[in-house]
Formats: structure tokens, sequence, C-alpha cells
């Protein structure tokens, strides 16, 4: 398959018609607005990304604005602003796509430490609807064998229904910690789908490896994602041969999956790549591991290695790279540069994009005290005693739709509509080519905000793939009580003031008009206050 | 203009170390307005002599030897038993296309021949940033910051370049435009600039009538709630008003230009027209990705060979529509984080090296030459036993476009820490 460019993506995908408007006139704001703006302080613009993500450097654009519900409510001892209530709704937004009322019903039963308990065992949480409803891609559970047969066929359903079926499983799976951490790992060992020979491995890789291991041991993962056929192609790997090895395997296993930028040198990574030589993909076609991982010992240099000042012995076969693996994330001396490195992305997933010393801290010896164990890295991450400094996180654009569709209680007739949302958002699943997988930044994210503000008139004009009401807010009565319908509906009760007066104020032009309240409700999604979680 | 306007307009005052560049009269040329453009008040030939930048940066690690071949140089055929493109005398049909006895352009880029030719294109080799990483990440975050290993720079030289003088147009909306999600290193800083996926496409659905009732209120919005956020929905407010007017979908490029239909062809046909437009945009970051090529690199007829010659499209193209009309001072530059490694791997392809080539085009570019100094590609003139070394750093290459084509007066700025030499890639 032709890595497709963006236009033949575009031309798969239904058309957003955009109404051209013709000569405009730049339209002055009203005066009052410019005393507003008079006294802005903001930052002068946008900041991209990338040493952030690397843990190198605080994220320059790390800007977030205040918690909304902040002002007025007591302040905690330790000196940060959440209290308890309201940090159990900051769990609930960190261990989901978003509110709903179900979720919040929960934590107030469960409490802070049950509701996390209960989204810590995924396996225990009745999903059958889910399951049920995924019947409707059955690519989903083929061998990787039939994905190939399909390829070769020219049937890519494998890897569209793979995009199709993360969307759909963002919005409505219960086991929503357990999604949070398949998106996390999915980026952390990021494998662009439209590479070469990924649009056939990349949908075993997820559900074999990824979500088999999301919330299982580090160490196991790690392993699992070394054999997985789709990495060991993504990354050349399978290439690799004794002489003259392919490195990209062993430079982004150092540099993304474990140590980060340090603590290494290019002789390690030289060395890597020989360990690894030999690890490949097995395309034997009468082999029962067929699409899967295979040792090919001819192609393994088998002479000795030193890496990361271990002496590896010659003659190791298949155990070389099973031994560099156990050295990253096991060793006494480098695991724990590995749960540091590791951790303080999960943080500033689960937790916020700027976690303090003490809580890293805490994750990494939650790390060392239970062999990488995830649940335990979560658990500490997401201490409740911690929670209530953690800062507002942008919502990165799959978080934004899902998190809407949620509010909305919108059912998903169609769910490739909300994979396509993602897409105009920036944030197509499995299509980001790098192998850093997509930026959990607010540099990166928070200057394109266009395709934000048109997400909420797509969904009202795209009913035939995701349908929701609005009858509760059009049944309101007043233009002050529909937009209070809408704080109930799509902000929990937490529309930022500022929000709420320029809402009231665009909808009170016309507040009975269908139109006028499908723009405002859309205007809601766009608003500040729905950007953040 | 809008009076929903960013606070911007003090900010390269402050920024400011050195005077102002001295605003000059108008001297573009005037020509007639073709129908797409946009009927705006300050759609005129007014302004400073400054280029516009199209900083263009290969995302991966380009091979420059592949990009621009030593052919003159017997140990490049030693490191390339395989992945080579041959001499120019040698009859193979992938042959190298001369330049100048001793480098050659691969058949791929053949569509660039006619700027080089035309003294418009210069290449610069044995080029790139002599910081000794081969991580992706933090190579293209060193040269995109301008430094290398310094977490205290996070904005980038163009962007401070834009924060530092004075807007071209004084009235400019936008000044800066990032193709893609999110703005380019190279260009964080900058006043007035955005992140735009696709230029032609950048307006708000919905009823028309009332859109600029609800930018109005989603800029309100963000005005009253100061975060990251505030500047991007003021400028994205004004861009739309902006954008709408210049009609990108009929869009006619001068001199039969025929740009691929690829995202870079897009986006620089498009960025074309937002030149041509002069609504005040003084610097465009364009990427092009691809380019990380550890197996089966194809550089005669294979994958890398189709990326080469979508970028020549679309940059001979550019050439034909802008620089070629003789009507815009546009000055492009092409970068990438580094080089390949010499050898090449048992995979067909390369891993990451260190030296590299860079290429300028433009009306104002010394063209016609490939400018270096070639420090050999026997095995002890490698850079660590492995890749072309860096004789030429990257930054004496912007910095000479900086100072004499965008008036920067104040490299120290863009530059930290470095004294630029200055190897006369442009007039």
């Amino acid at each position: 398959m032709q890595r497709p460019s963006i236009h033949e993506l575009r031309a798969r995908i239904p058309v957003d018609p955009i109404p051209h408007a013709g000569p405009n006139r730049l339209a002055p704001a009203p005066r009052s607005r410019q005393a507003e703006l008079a006294a802005l302080g903001a930052p002068s613009s946008p900041l991209g990304h990338w040493f952030g993500e690397l843990g190198m450097a605080p994220d320059p654009g790390a800007n977030p604005p205040a918690w909304p519900w902040a002002a007025g409510v007591g302040q905690r001892g330790d000196g940060c602003p959440i209290d308890v209530t309201d940090a159990e709704r900051l769990l609930v937004q960190r261990v989901t796509f978003g509110l709903t009322n179900e979720e919040l019903a929960l934590v107030s039963q469960l409490g802070y430490e049950g509701y996390l308990e209960y989204h810590l065992n995924p396996e225990a949480i009745d999903d059958s609807e889910m399951d049920r409803k995924l019947r409707r891609y059955p690519t989903l559970q083929e061998s990787v064998r039939k994905h190939y047969k399909r390829a070769v066929n020219g049937d890519y359903s494998p890897a569209e229904e793979l995009i199709f079926a993360t969307a759909w499983r963002q919005a409505e799976s219960k086991r929503q910690l357990y999604e949070r951490m398949v998106e996390f790992w999915t980026d952390h060992f990021n494998i662009y789908l439209f590479k070469d020979g990924c649009e056939y491995l990349k949908p075993a890789d997820d559900r074999d490896t990824i979500r088999a291991y999301a919330m299982d041991t580090f160490p196991n993962l790690l392993l699992a994602t070394a054999r997985s056929s789709a990495m060991l192609t993504y990354l050349d790997n399978a290439g690799s041969y004794v002489g003259s090895p392919n490195q990209n395997y062993a430079r982004e296993l150092l540099e993304l999956h474990t140590l980060g930028t340090e603590n290494y040198t290019q002789f390690d990574i030289e060395e890597i790549a020989r360990c690894f030589t030999g690890w490949t993909v097995d395309y034997r076609l009468l082999s029962r591991d067929f699409g899967t991982f295979y040792f090919e010992p001819s192609y393994h240099d088998d002479g000795g290695k030193t890496v990361l000042g271990y002496d590896i012995p010659p003659g190791g076969g298949v155990t070389d790279g099973q031994r560099v693996l156990e050295i990253l994330s096991t060793d006494p001396v480098i695991a724990p540069k590995t749960a540091r490195f590791v951790g303080t992305k999960l943080l500033r997933h689960l937790w916020g994009y700027e976690p303090p010393q003490d809580l890293i801290d805490d994750v990494v010896n939650a790390y060392l005290s239970t062999g990488g164990d995830i649940k335990a890295m979560i658990r500490a991450a997401l201490n409740p005693d911690k929670i209530g400094c953690a800062a507002p996180k942008l919502k990165r654009p799959n978080y934004l739709a899902v998190s809407a569709v949620r509010a909305l209680q919108a059912s998903l007739i169609a769910p490739d509509y909300l994979a396509y949302e993602m897409y105009y958002l920036g944030q197509y699943p499995f299509y980001w080519a790098p192998p850093n997988g997509y930026p959990d930044s607010l540099g990166y994210w928070s200057g394109n905000l266009l395709p934000r503000w048109r997400m909420g008139l797509f969904f009202f004009n795209e009913q035939v793939g995701i349908r929701f009401n609005i009858n509760d807010i059009l049944g309101a009565g007043s233009a002050d009580q529909k937009i209070e319908a809408i704080n109930q509906k799509l902000f929990f009760g937490q529309l930022p003031e500022t929000d709420r007066a320029e809402l009231l104020a665009y909808l009170s032009v016309d507040p009975d008009d269908r139109t006028r309240v499908e723009e405002t409700v859309a205007l809601a999604l766009g608003a500040p206050g729905f950007q953040w979680f | 203009m809008s009076a929903l306007k960013p606070k911007c307009c003090d900010e390269y005052s402050q920024l400011s170390r050195r005077n102002f560049l001295r605003a000059s009269a108008a001297t573009l040329t005037a020509f007639s307005l073709p129908a797409w453009l946009p009927r705006i008040a300050f759609a005129r030939d007014r302004g400073v002599s400054r280029d516009v930048l199209i900083s263009i940066f290969l995302r991966g690690g380009a091979d420059g030897l592949t990009l621009c071949v030593p052919h003159g140089d017997d140990d490049y055929y030693n490191l390339r038993p395989t992945l080579n493109i041959p001499r120019p005398d040698s009859g193979d049909p992938f042959a190298a296309i001369d330049l100048d006895g001793f480098f050659g352009l691969p058949p791929a880029l053949a569509p660039l021949v006619e700027s080089y030719n035309a003294g418009h294109l210069a290449i610069i080799h044995a080029c790139g940033s002599v910081d000794e990483t081969r991580s992706h990440f933090d190579a293209m975050t060193f040269m995109e910051v301008g430094k290398a290993r310094d977490l205290s720079l996070v904005t980038g030289w163009l962007g401070r370049h834009l924060a530092i003088v004075p807007p071209m147009l004084p009235e400019a909306v936008l000044r800066a435009v990032g193709i893609g999600e999110g703005l380019q290193r190279t260009l964080v800083g900058a006043p007035l600039a955005l992140p735009i996926p696709d230029l032609a496409n950048f307006t708000l659905n919905g009823a028309p009538e009332t859109k600029n009732a609800r930018l109005d209120a989603l800029a309100a919005m963000f005005a009253a709630d100061p975060s990251a956020l505030t500047n991007p929905a003021l400028y994205t407010r004004d861009t739309v008003a902006l954008l709408e007017q210049i009609d990108f979908a009929n869009y006619k490029p001068f001199g039969g230009a025929l740009y691929p239909e690829s995202d870079f062809g897009y986006a620089m046909k498009s960025t074309a027209a937002l030149l041509k437009a002069q609504v005040g945009v003084e610097a465009v970051g364009i990427d092009v990705g691809g380019w990380d090529t550890h197996e089966g690199q194809g550089p005669r007829d294979g994958y890398m060979a189709s990326l080469m010659a979508d970028l020549a499209a679309a940059l001979a193209a550019f050439h034909t529509d802008v620089l070629g009309g003789g009507v815009m001072n546009v000055t492009a530059v092409l970068m990438s984080e580094f080089g390949r490694v010499g050898y090449e791997n048992g995979s067909f392809g390369t891993d990451h090296g260190h030296g590299n080539v860079m290429m300028a085009m433009g009306p104002n570019i010394n063209g016609g030459q490939v400018i270096c100094m070639w420090p050999g590609l026997a095995p002890e003139q490698l850079y660590q036993g492995q890749d072309l070394d860096i004789t030429i750093d990257y930054r004496d290459v912007l910095a000479e476009i900086m100072e004499k084509r965008l008036g920067s007066q104040d490299l120290g700025a863009l530059f930290p820490d470095y004294t630029p030499t200055f190897h006369g890639v442009a007039n």
C-alpha cells in the first residue's frame, strides 16, 4: 500500500461544506470589549513543543487558566485550591474521557479512592454492551494472517475498523481509565498505521500488545512492544542484519520508550542495534505464527556486546535483546532512570503538565517497589492528597470530541463520524508519523482553535452519524434558563461566568429560535470553559 | 482594522535591543491585480523592502549525500555501494545531473536545475548543526531555537526576529503562519503567528450571516479568560476575516506553474497565493515529513526519489510562480535536523548521521553554486568515523539571510552566543 496522502484521506472523508461568505468586512468589536483587551496580559503566541514532551524542560506554553470553580471555595491545608468535592470531580475528568452524570454519581457513591480502585480493575467492570456493539467491526478479532490476506486483496478494513473502534471505545466503554491508558501507551509506543505493513500489523498490535498489557507491568509491556511485528516493522528492526544493523529501533527504544535523551551514548545504540539483529517478523506462509515475532538466527550478530556498561557474552542469540530490555526495565541502576522518564510522562498524562518533584518521586518509587506495576504507578500519580494541586490541562482533540459526545449523551450511529471529527481537529487515531506519538502539551495544541470552534455545528450537521437532541435546552424557557440548561448539560454546573455572559448575550438576540440555540450550544463547546479538564 | 485586536503591538518595542530597521519607501513592483486577489484596503504596494522568508524543514533527517551528490569524490561510492547516484558520465539512467564538475543533483531533483541555472538556487554542503545529538527531536529543537542544549531558550530564531522588528505592514493581523496543526518551534515567539493546516479553508462553519457575531462571541470569551489560548483566539478571529478574502480555490499561478497534488505542493501553492495578496505575512513555516530513511531508501527510483521528486516539483513551481515572475521579494530556505550516516546499513537504508545540505532559493540569493568547504569522505575525514563532517554551521546560512534579506540587526538575539561567518549565500 502506498502511503496515502492527506488528500487521499480527505477524499474518503465526508465533506463538511463551508459556505463561501464572499467579500467580508473586518467587523470592529463593540467598544466595551476594547477595555477588556487593554487589560489583557496574555502570552504572545502559541508555543510549539518538542522538549516538554521528553521531560527535558518545562512546556513553554504551560499557562493554563485558574480553575473556574476555584474562586470562593475553601482552601486546602496544603495551599492547593481544590476541595474534596472538586477533587472527586477532577479525578473523574482525569480517569475518563469527560464527565457524565453516571460517572459523577459513581464517584459520589464510592468516594475518591473507591472510584479509583473501581477503574483500576477494568476486568471487573461489565463492558458487555460495548463488546456487543463492537461486533460491528469483526476484523478486531481476526488473526494477523487474515489481516494480511485482506491487505493483499486491497482490503484495509482492519485498519479502518481499528480507528473507528478506538474512537467508539473512548466514548462509550465503561472501562474509561483503561481506555485512557491505552491512549497513553499508544502514543508512548507510537506506530504510524499508514507505514507500509503497519496497516495490517498494527490492528493486532493494538489488541495483543497495547490493550493486553496497558495495565500490566511496564517490563511486560516493553517486552511485548519489542516483539510486536508492527513495532519491528515501523522502526525497521525486522530488516536489521548482522554486519550493518539498522539503528532505528535501538535509538527510539532508549530515547522514547525508556530513558529519554540522557544516560547513554551513541556506542550504546550501536551495541543495542547488534543485540536486536534477528528480531524480525515471521512471513513463512505455512507458519502457525505467521505475522508475529520470529527470531532468525542467521540475521543475528552473535558476538559479545557491551550495553550501558554491562557485558553481554557471545552466543546469546535471542536472549541478547531480552537482556537489553531487562537492563532497561528492571536493572537496579538503569530502571530508576526509565521509571523517572516514563513516570513523568504518565503524570503529564494523568495529573498535569508540570508535576512536582515529590510526586514524580512517588511514581518512581511505586515502579521500583512493584517491579513496574502500572496500576501502582497510577495509584501514586492520582494520590488524593496531591491531586488538589493539579492545574487544568488543555483537552487534546480526541478528548475534546469525546467529552462533547459524552456530555451530549449522543448515540454513535456511525462511530466513524467521531473519528472523522478527530481528523478535522488534528488527531486522527494512529495518524502521527514520527515515533514520539501525538504531543501531550499545551504548546502544540493551543494555536489551532478554529476546528474546536467548528466542532459543535459539525455535530449538529452530522446527526446521521452522531445523534443527540437538545430538547432539555430548547424547552428551558427564557434565555437565562436555556443557558443554565447548557451549563447543566455540558459543564455539569460549572460554566465559567465569563463564558456565561457571552453565551447569554449571543442567545438573547433570539432565544426562541432553534438555530440560534444550536449556535449557542456550538459556541459553548468552543468556549474556554470546555477546552480544559 | 479590527478593534478586537491582540495585545501585540508593543511587543517588538519591548524586545528590540537596537534601532529599528528604517522603514524605506515601498519598493514592491506594482502589478495589476488579478481577480482572485482580495480587494481590501491594505492590499497595496507599501511596506519595507525586506524579504518574506519561507522556512522549509525536511523532518526526519534528509540524506544530504543524495540531495546533492559529491560525484567527484570517489569515497562517496565506497560509502554507498548500492545507495548511490551514479556519476554524470556513467551513462546510467539514474546518473547525477552535473552542477559544477564535483557535485550533482539526483535525477529526481531535475526540476531544480532551472532555478539553479537562473542563479536563484544555492546549495550549501557539509552544513548543519555541530551538536553531536542524533535524536530527531533534540536536533530539531536545537536548530529551531537557534542554539544547542540551552533549555532556557524556548522560542524560535525566526519568532524572535519577528518579535524584534516592526511589522512590514503596520496594520497586519497575521505576520507568520506555520502550515500545520501546531506552530513550528522556529516561529514560536512571533507576534501574530498562527498554525494553519489549510489556508484555503480557514473559516467558521454554519450560517454566514451570524458568523461574525459568533466569532466575536468566541473571541470575547477567550479575551475575558486570559490563558495561553487568548491570543490564538483573537488572531484566529481576525485571520478568518483576512483569509476569506483570498479566493485560494481560483488562484492562478503565474507562468503556468504547475504545483504537484501533494501536501507540500498544496502548501506552497497556498503560500504563493497568500504572499501575492500582500496582507503582511512575513514568514511561513512548512514541514515536509518522511525523510527518516532507515530502510529501503531508494535514492534513484524508490521511496526517497519520490519524496525528492515531489519536493523539487513544488519548489520549481514556486520558482516559476513567485520568484520567476520577479514581483516578490521572497527567500526560501530548506534545512533538516541532520544528515545520514555515510555508510549504508544492511537494510538498504541509512541511520542518523551528522553533516547535511541546506538550500536557499530566491531572487536575492547568490545561486547557481554549491557553497562548501568539502571535508572529504575518506574514513579518517568522517565525523566520528562515519558521517559527513560539518564545515559550515547552519547558523551562518540563516544569519546571513536574516541580516541581508530580512533586515535583522540583532543576530545575537537570533543565534545567542554565536558569531556567524558569512559565506556569500545572499546579496
